[in-house]
């Protein structure tokens, strides 16, 4: 199967992957750096002690100090999950129904290509989008163990999926609310609004209870709100992520195999 | 009508066509055939429904309700066959700014798995298009001619071109007249829309005219030339009747006073010449067959047009 539709896309964000990606290792390196500095740092654990409700806000929970607490407070919880979701939802919003707008849709579906191959070329394309960012974030936490910063690979690895699957999830999601509408600021906006929901949900179920069960409804919770970096990422979690993947990926050719386009 | 309107040679069928958008203007109760080796023109003011028709024909909308072939094949079910055998020229071009036109080329004739890029370079030389500049530096009509390469340069069976010559300067125009002569020898069919008759006339074979999204009127172009009304003025060394010129069929008096009168006139000119010559007149100017008039009078909403058998 013929992927030029794929690198197409990938060829027109290749600037903002390698941005993203350099700025993330930039910034991976320096809280990488930073651990010595505060890995005996008691005060620092007051902030997220006693269930905190502002910490948990800023996904933060349980000890600071600890490699692990470390990594989720600065990276994992919070910022990682967010630069990839803002590269596949992006993207999800541009691919068909940004690109509907601004008119190359119509190029595009109308070369012998099926749609179905297209929306499948486009999924790719998103999924692959992420991947540079969350392999650079890990590569910066292996050279953490040059810092005192040492985490299980297991969990790293089990964590680095997680995101990803997060953000394949999110633009998936993206993508169908394009396909549907036509929309891409509709697309845009409904599922910044969801992710959003969601990180709030999974970051303060453990402190709010009457949250507490709602995370299972929360995508963020079966990624990165489990103890994903220190247990890995589990087989049930994957299997969520995956079939959310699936399941709005298929809505999503099938929507749009029926989208009118310009 | 000579050509015969057998299956086999049918590649583009629309019957009772119609799409609707909410509120919005669609296409309703399109109708046409389009022949093999034909060159089909599809004519019609901004906002007449040309472009929702070719979308539909191209499988980019569903049709409301009719029935549509292309090949023989329906639109949307079969449309990675038809797009096979189809070059498009979107009526609003939109290329990816970032990227030269030769990456276009490059990316579209990969997934059209065409290899040979002769002909795509031939195109590219015959109407000076900057391949080699990134989209966004080139003008509309720089822009256009990108598009009119990857439309042709798979050499399709059917050329389906939305206002094509939008932003060509005349001599590209000659050139893109050529190059659709070239195409139909060479066993191409083309439907071609626009919304300026001079663009249509000088090279399609049979046109339909949109309006308000319906079809007002299908014939050939020597068809409607000849249902035309043609003016025609005479000057006598004193006032005539009217009356008699206006009880000719087909005359229609315009103008009369102080010994000239202008008439319009449509069929034979036979029986208006005896009257006229009767009456000795001094002078006589006719103009040829003005199918601008013609269709300024489908295009206007009123009057109604004075011909109306032409279908």
């Amino acid at each position: 199967m013929s992927a030029d539709v794929a690198l197409l896309d990938l060829r027109l964000r290749r600037r903002s992957m390698i941005g993203y990606a350099v700025g993330m290792g930039v910034y991976g390196f320096v809280i990488v750096a930073l651990y010595p500095t505060f890995k005996n740092d008691t005060s620092l654990n007051q902030f997220s002690q006693g269930g905190s409700t502002v910490a948990a806000l800023f996904g933060a929970n349980g000890p600071l100090t600890t490699p692990t607490g470390w990594l989720n407070a600065n990276l994992y919880a919070n910022f990682v999950p967010l630069i990839v979701l803002l590269l596949t939802i992006g993207y999800g919003a541009a691919c068909l129904a940004g690109q509907d707008e601004n008119g190359t849709l119509g190029l595009i579906v109308t070369l012998p290509v099926s749609r179905r191959r297209v929306a499948a070329q486009k999924f790719a394309a998103m999924s692959l989008l992420a991947v540079p960012v969350t392999i650079v974030t890990a590569l910066c936490v292996v050279a953490g163990r040059g810092f005192d910063l040492t985490v299980s690979s297991r969990g790293l690895i089990g964590v680095s999926l997680g995101v990803l699957l997060l953000g394949i999830d999110f633009g998936a999601l993206t993508m169908l609310i394009g396909a549907v509408s036509g929309s891409r600021g509709t697309a845009l906006g409904v599922s910044s609004a969801l992710a959003a929901a969601s990180y709030l949900i999974s970051s303060l179920a453990p402190v709010v209870n009457w949250l507490h069960p709602a995370r299972f409804a929360s995508v963020f919770y079966y990624a990165v709100g489990d103890g994903q970096l220190q247990h890995g990422l589990s087989p049930t979690s994957a299997a969520v992520l995956l079939v959310v993947a699936l399941v709005l990926f298929l809505s999503c050719a099938e929507a749009f195999e029926r989208l009118d386009v310009h | 009508m000579t050509r015969q309107d057998s299956p086999a040679e049918t590649v583009v069928s629309v019957e009772h066509l119609t799409r609707r958008f909410g509120s919005q203007r669609g296409v309703t109760d399109v109708s046409f055939d389009v022949a093999a080796g034909e060159v089909f023109g599809f004519l019609g003011p901004n906002g007449a429904g040309k472009s929702t028709t070719i979308r539909l024909l191209l499988g980019l909308y569903r049709a409301t309700s009719g029935r549509m072939r292309v090949f023989g094949r329906d639109p949307r079910r079969d449309s990675v066959q038809i797009h096979r055998e189809v070059g498009y020229l979107p009526g609003e071009l939109s290329l990816y700014p970032q990227l030269t036109g030769r990456r276009h080329l490059d990316r579209f004739a990969n997934i059209r798995a065409l290899r040979d890029s002769t002909y795509r370079d031939e195109l590219a030389d015959r109407f000076g298009a900057e391949l080699d500049r990134p989209v966004r530096t080139l003008s509309k009509g720089n822009r256009q001619k990108i598009g009119l390469v990857q439309a042709f340069m798979h050499r399709p069976r059917l050329l389906v071109l939305d206002e094509p010559t939008s932003g060509l300067d005349p001599l590209l125009q000659d050139e893109f007249a050529r190059l659709i002569r070239e195409s139909v020898a060479a066993g191409s069919t083309v439907f071609l829309s626009s919304h300026e008759l001079d663009e249509v006339q000088r090279v399609v074979d049979r046109l339909a005219i949109i309006k308000d999204g319906r079809i007002v009127v299908t014939d050939t172009v020597e068809g409607l030339r000849r249902s035309s009304p043609r003016t025609v003025e005479f000057r006598f060394p004193r006032d005539v009747d009217p009356g008699v010129f206006a009880a000719l069929d087909g005359v229609r008096v315009l103008q009369c006073a102080d010994g000239r009168i202008v008439l319009s006139i449509t069929g034979p000119v036979g029986a208006l010449l005896h009257v006229a010559a009767n009456l000795d007149p001094l002078d006589m100017t006719a103009r040829r067959a003005d199918l601008d008039e013609l269709f300024l009078s489908y295009y206007r909403s009123d009057p109604e047009p004075e011909v109306d058998d032409v279908r």
